[in-house]
């Protein structure tokens, strides 16, 4: 034990001392973080933007990859978008949508000077052809946020109607994504299913060509509404899976920027002069779920399951109890993120107030699992994936968890299986973790909710529930933070789902690059990028 | 010279079907689901099932496996379950960049290998033998990843004559291409070469203390000539069957190699295939890898026939 707490300790210190007190020096804007560059930047030239991972479809009701979506933001454009505050404003609407008849009507008027890249004109019959495709679409992955809609309908020719089962306030950060994001009629129409193959929306960029696996290009379009303001000529995002390797290729110069770049990555770019850092708060959330009643599987009822962690939740807080977030944070991440244990992120425009995380109790920690009556030390098997940040975490939690008489197997699996086993029910405790959408909802209902979508833990309480509920109906921003910190408070409860840390957006790019935007949706936005004059 | 050919015909199509079995049940194999792993971070049921009915998951495997093999016949690899695009084309896209690594690779094993060990060999004993086999024994142990970032930082960042990535092809810019592809080479080629330095340093070692050489020696034949004309010619026997043998290590190896590259070649589509359980492209990849060595295999062996008539009757027996 005292071996333990040495390692943790000694780990602690060197990851204190070797932190990125630079990070912050370097903060000039939103909150500490450097969301943008304001230098001017000239005319022309390529911009290789290098991605984590290969997108997926490039169809807006198809896609389900946040690289995916980074693409999207170069050649999609949407109803909505967020700001650097996390608020959500008009993209391809005039203005933000009315709503009416209780809240089961919505009204969005769609901006005039619109047209797609392969000329057609947007107007109100495309934007609510798109929404309906987006609904209906077999294997639409926006058929479940989009719900509730029951039809969208065009009643002018820039004014789009869309009538709802019931009153849904998240619609509006859901149409600030790809649900909102609006396909030319024509290349729908002349494609079909293919339109991931040609797409074409309204956007500073249009689609060129991709080569799988590989790159991405995507070249100025001329019909773009804004297009004086748009410098680059061509934008090609590179999949480069290695953040070693996409850190080799930022200091060659043979690509621009870096999305996603890991702690490690950005600790060693801050010693390069010819590169400079955007940082931007993630809207979503990592932690590690217990399974406490999935036995059917994801998505389906609840129901009884026979381990110490699903029967007794004193177990569970006992677990949380012997964790330290702070030291987590260090150890693992450099101190480069942040410590969280709620699922909306305080960035978010609906944030209900930063909660206070439970420190470390060992004292009461060993007294919860002895009223439980459980056998000492309480073994759990947690699944962790084989990325290098998720093996250390889980030897972390291991070693914490150990000095709390908790027995911590850890169990690395590529990420599929891990998916199939957890999905299954085929756990005790798992490293998990959610990119975040920009409406509270979108990081809860379908985690926590009873049968959610990726409700893997198999968490089921009326209360939350009931909340869940009130969140989606409730106008009123105010009342509205204030039902997501009950909800936080009854998720808490559980302590089935441990939020412990809130990663930060990172993208490296070089120092003669400027005018990119990373918000906190973790999209590298690059119409206004270019090349320093 | 015809049945013998439709005999190795009717071997290589029955071959090519067990082959494409293995292929079809070994992916499917794999843990993990697909309709999961397709699904990103939207895993909701309704998508889940959608997945599965777009790609026929739902299906009995048999039945999956004759729609597989009707679509291959007719030239229909199918469309990649992650992004769409025609899995023959991909392919296509992405032959190319392989065979360029590994030709180059091939050719700095061959220039570099015999080189050295030649050199070896004709100065056992001194220091080139040592300074031969440490570097030999350097290229066998060091790992291609570490290799390559070595590499990468000396010679793309450092002192920036190479590129760290990408793949532009020859045709297009044959400078740029070169400059982008010397150095995975270096890294997919140095591991062969101390190979084939060793087996070529082994075999003149054998043949330089034979009769035949020192026979070639009594007859005032020049050293250049002995080595040369007789000991390496000899050696190249037993160094290129282990050339032949090396080759499927070379396409293996380029997958590490394309990685840290970013090369968009086979190595490439075939692990980002893997990990995302993309069965379409990953059935397409094997079985078109499968089918070009069965492919060769048969050309060779058509070739043999051709050169020694001995084959054609046994084979007819």
């Amino acid at each position: 034990m005292r071996r333990t707490a040495a390692f943790l300790g000694v780990a602690g210190l060197l990851a204190g001392a070797t932190g990125c007190g630079s990070l912050t020096s370097a903060a000039t804007e939103v909150g500490g973080d450097r969301m943008t560059d304001p230098r001017p930047v000239r005319d022309g030239g390529t911009l290789t933007v290098a991605l984590k991972s290969d997108p997926d479809k490039l169809d807006p009701s198809l896609a389900q990859t946040l690289v995916g979506r980074t693409v999207f933001a170069g050649m999609c454009e949407k109803l909505y978008d967020t700001d650097r505050t996390g608020k959500v404003v008009p993209q391809l609407a005039a203005a933000l949508p009315k709503t009416s008849d209780g809240g089961r009507t919505v009204t969005i008027t769609v901006r005039h000077d619109l047209t797609f890249s392969d000329g057609t004109h947007l107007d109100a019959a495309a934007v609510a052809r798109s929404l309906e495709r987006h609904r209906t679409l077999p294997g639409s992955a926006r058929a479940t946020e989009l719900g509730p809609l029951v039809k969208a309908e065009a009643t002018g020719a820039y004014t789009v109607r869309i009538r709802l089962k019931e009153p849904y306030v998240p619609l509006t950060g859901v149409l600030a994504d790809r649900a909102g994001m609006v396909m030319s009629p024509t290349a729908l129409k002349k494609y079909g299913k293919n339109f991931t193959n040609h797409p074409s929306c309204v956007g500073p960029f249009k689609y060129v060509e991709r080569v799988a696996g590989d790159r991405i290009v995507l070249a100025k379009d001329p019909r773009y509404y804004d297009a004086d303001k748009v410098h680059l000529d061509k934008v090609v995002y590179k999949t480069i899976t290695d953040g070693g390797v996409r850190l080799a290729n930022l200091r060659s110069g043979d690509i621009q920027a870096g999305d996603q770049m890991g702690p490690v990555e950005v600790q060693s770019s801050l010693t390069e002069k010819q590169l400079q850092l955007f940082t931007s708060p993630s809207l979503g959330y990592q932690g590690l779920g217990f399974n406490t009643g999935n036995v059917h599987g994801t998505g389906q009822k609840p129901g009884k399951l026979d381990t110490v962690f699903a029967r007794e939740p004193r177990v569970r807080e006992a677990f949380e109890l012997a964790l330290d977030r702070k030291v987590i944070n260090k150890v693992v991440f450099q101190d480069m993120y942040e410590p969280a244990c709620g699922p909306v992120s305080p960035e978010s425009a609906i944030a209900p107030g930063a909660a206070d995380c439970p420190g470390r109790d060992l004292a009461r920690a060993k007294k919860l699992l002895k009223e439980a009556g459980v056998t000492l030390p309480v073994p759990v098997e947690l699944k962790v994936s084989t990325s290098p940040e998720d093996s250390r975490l889980g030897q972390v939690i291991q070693a914490m968890a150990r000095e709390a008489d908790f027995d911590v197997r850890l169990r690395p699996m590529e990420y599929a299986t891990l998916l199939e086993e957890t999905d299954a029910g085929r756990f005790d405790a798992y490293v998990s973790g959610w990119s975040g959408r920009l409406d509270p909802d979108g990081n809860i209902a379908s985690f926590v909710g009873t049968a959610g979508a990726m409700n893997t833990y198999g968490i089921s309480e009326p209360a939350i529930d009931r909340l869940i509920a009130k969140g989606r109906t409730t106008a009123d921003p105010a009342a509205r933070a204030r039902v997501y910190g009950q909800l936080t408070d009854r998720i808490r409860d559980q302590h089935a789902l441990l939020y412990l840390y809130r990663q930060k957006n990172y993208v490296v790019a070089r120092k003669d690059v400027a005018g990119l935007r990373v918000y906190g949706d973790g999209l590298v936005r690059v119409k206004d990028a270019g090349y320093v004059r | 010279m015809n049945r013998y050919l439709l005999t190795r015909l009717r071997q290589s199509l029955i071959t090519l079907f067990l082959v494409s079995v293995v292929v079809f049940a070994g992916i499917r194999a794999l843990p993990g689901d697909p309709a999961l792993a397709l699904a990103g971070e939207e895993r909701s049921p309704q998508a889940l099932a959608a997945i599965r009915e777009a790609y026929g998951l739902n299906d009995n495997i048999v039945v999956q496996y004759g729609r597989f093999v009707g679509h291959a016949l007719t030239g229909d690899l199918g469309t990649s379950a992650r992004t769409g695009l025609p899995v023959l084309d991909s392919i296509l896209d992405a032959l190319p960049v392989t065979l360029e690594l590994a030709a180059l690779s091939l050719l700095l094993a061959v220039v570099l290998g015999i080189g050295a060990g030649v050199l070896a060999a004709v100065r056992r004993g001194k220091a080139t033998e040592w300074l031969a086999n440490a570097i030999a024994l350097l290229g066998l142990s060091v790992p291609t990843f570490w290799l390559g970032i070595v590499l990468v930082l000396a010679f793309a960042i450092a002192v920036p004559i190479f590129a760290a990535s990408g793949y532009v092809p020859f045709g297009t810019d044959p400078l740029d291409n070169l400059r982008r592809m010397v150095l995975p080479a270096i890294v997919l080629g140095s591991g062969l070469a101390a190979v084939v330095m060793r087996q070529t340093r082994g075999a003149m070692l054998d043949n330089l203390s034979a009769d035949y050489v020192r026979t070639a020696r009594a007859k005032g034949l020049s050293r250049r000539q002995v080595v040369g004309g007789h000991a390496l010619r000899n050696s190249l026997v037993t160094v290129v069957t282990v050339l032949g043998l090396q080759l499927g290590h070379l396409i293996s190896g380029a997958v590490v190699t394309e990685q840290i590259f970013v090369l968009p070649g086979f190595g490439k589509l075939t692990i980002d295939a893997v990990f995302t359980r993309d069965y379409t492209m990953l059935q397409g990849v094997v079985l078109c890898t499968s089918a070009a060595y069965i492919l060769v295999n048969l050309a060779v062996d058509v070739l043999y026939s051709v050169i020694d008539p001995r084959i054609r009757l046994g084979g007819a027996r």
